[in-house]
C-alpha cells in the first residue's frame, strides 16, 4: 500500500505540474486572440496583415489543450461538477465508496475507450503528416495526438484517486480529508 | 427489445449522476456500460464507438464555443482583481442615502456580471460573499437580502454575455449574438422588475431596506466623483464595449471575449491590482472551469451517441411530439421537465443532457428556438430559486451566516417566484420581447 501511495503521490504532483505549466496558455490564448482580433482590423483598415492562419488555428489549439490537459488537474481538485444533493449528506466513508466505484466503473472504462477510438485517426495523421486544410496553418497530427495524451493523463489521475480512496477506506489515509475542499472554488 | 433499453440507459443515467459521483464521468460511463449492453445485444458493433474521437475533434474545433473561456478570464479576472468588489461598494455608496440603495447596487452588479459567471453556484456564492455582510451590518432585512442575492446572482446566467448562453447557443443550433440579443431585453427586464420590488418595500416597508446612515457614506461628493469615475465606469464601458462590438456586427463572440479580457487585465493594472497572485488565479480558474465544461461537454457526447445507437433520440421524439396539445403541451412537459430538473442539476448539465432531446422536436414543431432558449433560461433561473431544492439557496446557505435561517432565505425568494413568473408569462404573450432586436 505504502508503495501504491508513493505512486499516486507521484501522479498526483505530475497532474499538479501539468495544470500549472497548462494555465499560462489561457493567458497566452487571450493575448494571440486579441492579437488576431487587432490584426484582422489592421488589415482591413489599413491593409496590413500581421495575422496568419497559423496564429487564429493556435486559438483553438490552446483552447483545446487547456480543457483536455487541464482535466487531471482538474480532476485532482476536484473541480469536475457534482450533483451534491446525496452526496453531501452522507459519510466520509460513503464518499470515499462512491469515488473508488465511479472511479472503477466510470471514469477508467471511459478513459480507455477514449484512447483506443482516437488510436486509427491518430496514427493515420502521423502517417500523412497531416496539414491543415488552409493555406499557412499549422499541422494536425500533434492536436489529435493530445487526445489519447489527455485522456492518459485523465487515467493516471484516476488511479492515483482509486488508490488514495482504497487507502482512506483501509485506514492508511484520514476519512474526512477529501480533494473536494476546493470544489466550492470552482463549481 | 430497443423501447425499454434507452428509457433504462436514462434512469441509470439519472441514478450516476445523484450518487454524486462527477456529471461528466457519469454520462460517460453509463455510454460504456450501455455500449457493452447494445453490442451484446446487437444494435451497433465497437465501430460506432470510433465516432467518440470526430465527436472530441469537433468540440475542439468548434468555432462557437471558443468564446466560453475568455468570457471566463475577462469575468474571472474582474472578480479576482476585487474589481468587482469595488464596483458593489461605489454604487452602494452612490445610491446608499436612498432606501434601497444597496439592492439596486446588488441588482446592477449582478447584471454586469453576467460575465463572470457561468453556474449559479459560482455567481451566488460570490454575490453572497460580497454583498450579505454589507447589506445586515447596515440593517436589510434578512429575507429581502438573501432574496435579492440569489435571484441577482441567478440573473446573471442570462444576461449576456453569459457562458450558458454561448452553450446553450451552441447546442440549439443558433448563433450566439442572436441568443445574446434575444435574452438581453428579459434579462433587463427582470432586473428592472426586481428593481421596482425594492423601490416598493422602500415606499411601504422603508426599515427593511434602510438607506445607508450618514457615517457610512463617502466624506466628500469629491471622494465619490473620483470613485464613480475610477471604480464604476471602467468596467461599465468594457462590458457595454463587449456587448456593443458583438451586437453592432463589429466583432466575433471569440473576438469580443479575448478584448474584454485583455481590457480587464489593463483595468486591474491601472487599479495597480494586477499581481502575480490574481494572475494566477484567473489562469487557474479559467483552466479548471473550462476543463470542466468541455470534459462534460465530452461526456454527454459519449452519452448521446449510445444513445441514439439505442434508437433513444426516437423514443423522445416520439415522446414529445405526440404529446396532446401540440405545441402547447410539448411546451409545458419541456418546461415542467427543466424546471423540476433545475432543482438538482446546474445550467451547463441540463442544457448538454437535456437541450439535446428537446431540439428535434422543437425545430419539427415549428418553435423559435431563440425564443425557446431564452425562455428555458428564465425558467431555469426560476428554478434556482424556488424552495426547497433549488440550488441558488443552497449556494447562498453555504456563504450565509448562520444568524439567517433557512426558512428567511425561502421567505425571501417568495417575492422573486412571482416576479420570475411575471417575466415568462410576458415572454409567452410578447414573444417580441425576445424576437424585436433580432429581426
Amino acid at each position: 500500500m505504502k508503495f501504491l501511495l508513493k505512486i499516486a503521490s507521484g501522479i498526483d504532483s505530475f497532474s499538479e505540474k501539468t495544470g500549472t505549466v497548462i494555465s499560462w496558455l489561457s493567458l497566452l490564448m487571450v493575448l494571440v486572440t486579441a492579437f488576431n482580433a487587432i490584426a484582422r482590423y489592421a488589415s482591413k483598415y489599413i491593409g496590413a496583415d500581421f495575422s496568419s492562419n497559423a496564429f487564429i488555428e493556435l486559438q483553438w489549439y490552446m483552447f483545446s489543450a487547456i480543457f483536455l490537459l487541464g482535466a487531471c488537474y482538474t480532476l485532482k481538485h476536484g473541480g469536475h461538477v457534482r450533483v451534491d444533493l446525496v452526496y453531501n449528506h452522507v459519510s466520509a466513508r460513503t464518499r470515499c465508496w462512491i469515488n473508488l466505484v465511479g472511479t472503477i466503473l466510470l471514469l477508467l472504462p471511459f478513459c480507455c475507450l477514449m484512447i483506443w477510438a482516437s488510436f486509427p485517426s491518430v496514427r493515420s495523421s502521423w502517417h500523412v503528416w497531416e496539414q491543415s486544410s488552409d493555406p499557412g496553418g499549422l499541422p494536425r497530427y500533434p492536436i489529435k495526438t493530445l487526445v489519447p495524451i489527455a485522456f492518459i493523463f485523465l487515467g493516471a489521475q484516476g488511479l492515483s484517486e482509486m488508490v488514495k480512496n482504497i487507502a482512506r477506506l483501509k485506514g492508511f489515509l484520514p476519512l474526512e480529508e477529501q480533494v473536494d475542499a476546493d470544489a466550492g472554488e470552482v463549481a | 427489445m430497443e423501447n425499454w433499453l434507452s428509457p433504462l440507459m436514462f434512469v441509470v443515467l439519472l441514478g450516476l449522476i445523484f450518487s454524486g459521483y462527477p456529471v461528466a464521468f457519469a454520462m460517460a460511463g453509463t455510454a460504456m456500460i450501455f455500449s457493452i449492453v447494445g453490442i451484446s445485444l446487437g444494435f451497433f458493433d465497437w465501430n460506432l464507438l470510433y465516432a467518440m474521437f470526430d465527436r472530441s475533434y469537433g468540440i475542439m474545433s468548434n468555432g462557437v464555443l471558443l468564446a466560453v473561456p475568455f468570457f471566463l478570464f475577462m469575468g474571472a479576472m474582474l472578480e479576482k482583481s476585487r474589481l468587482a468588489e469595488d464596483l458593489l461598494k461605489t454604487i452602494g455608496q452612490l445610491f446608499g442615502p436612498v432606501r434601497g440603495g444597496l439592492g439596486f447596487a446588488v441588482i446592477f452588479v449582478g447584471a454586469l456580471l453576467a460575465a463572470a459567471t457561468g453556474v449559479a453556484a459560482a455567481s451566488v456564492v460570490a454575490m453572497g460573499m460580497i454583498s450579505l455582510p454589507v447589506m445586515l451590518r447596515y440593517g436589510y432585512s434578512k429575507e429581502i437580502s438573501s432574496g435579492l442575492i440569489i435571484a441577482s446572482g441567478t440573473l446573471c446566467q442570462i444576461i449576456p454575455p453569459s457562458l450558458v448562453l454561448i452553450v446553450l447557443a451552441d447546442q440549439m443550433g443558433i448563433s450566439v449574438i442572436d441568443i445574446f440579443k434575444g435574452a438581453l431585453t428579459p434579462g433587463v427586464m427582470l432586473a428592472g422588475m426586481y428593481a421596482i420590488y425594492i423601490m416598493i418595500m422602500a415606499m411601504v416597508k422603508g426599515d427593511a431596506v434602510p438607506a445607508l446612515p450618514k457615517e457610512a457614506r463617502s466624506v466628500s461628493s469629491g471622494d465619490l466623483l473620483r470613485k464613480v469615475s475610477f471604480a464604476l465606469l471602467p468596467p461599465l464601458v468594457l462590458i457595454l464595449l463587449v456587448l456593443g462590438s458583438m451586437f453592432g456586427g463589429i466583432a466575433t463572440p471569440t473576438e469580443a471575449g479575448a478584448l474584454g479580457a485583455v481590457g480587464a487585465m489593463i483595468l486591474a493594472f491601472l487599479n495597480k491590482r494586477l499581481s502575480r497572485h490574481c494572475i494566477r488565479e484567473t489562469m487557474i480558474y479559467t483552466t479548471k472551469l473550462t476543463s470542466m465544461i468541455f470534459i462534460l461537454l465530452i461526456g454527454s457526447t459519449a452519452f448521446a451517441l449510445v444513445f441514439r445507437g439505442l434508437y433513444g433520440d426516437i423514443w423522445v421524439e416520439g415522446l414529445l411530439t405526440n404529446l396532446p396539445g401540440g405545441i402547447v403541451g410539448f411546451l409545458v412537459v419541456a418546461n415542467l421537465a427543466i424546471f423540476i430538473l433545475g432543482f438538482f442539476i446546474d445550467f451547463f448539465e441540463i442544457v448538454f443532457i437535456i437541450i439535446p432531446l428537446l431540439v428535434p422536436a422543437a425545430s419539427l414543431l415549428g418553435i423559435d428556438l431563440v425564443w425557446f432558449s431564452v425562455m428555458i433560461g428564465i425558467n431555469l433561473q426560476t428554478s434556482f430559486l424556488t424552495p426547497p431544492f433549488g440550488f441558488g439557496i443552497f449556494f447562498l446557505r453555504g456563504v450565509a451566516p448562520k444568524e439567517i435561517e433557512t426558512s428567511q432565505i425561502y421567505r425571501g425568494v417568495l417575492p422573486f417566484i412571482a416576479i420570475q413568473a411575471i417575466g415568462i408569462l410576458m415572454i409567452i404573450i410578447f414573444p417580441e420581447l425576445v424576437t424585436w432586436l433580432t429581426d
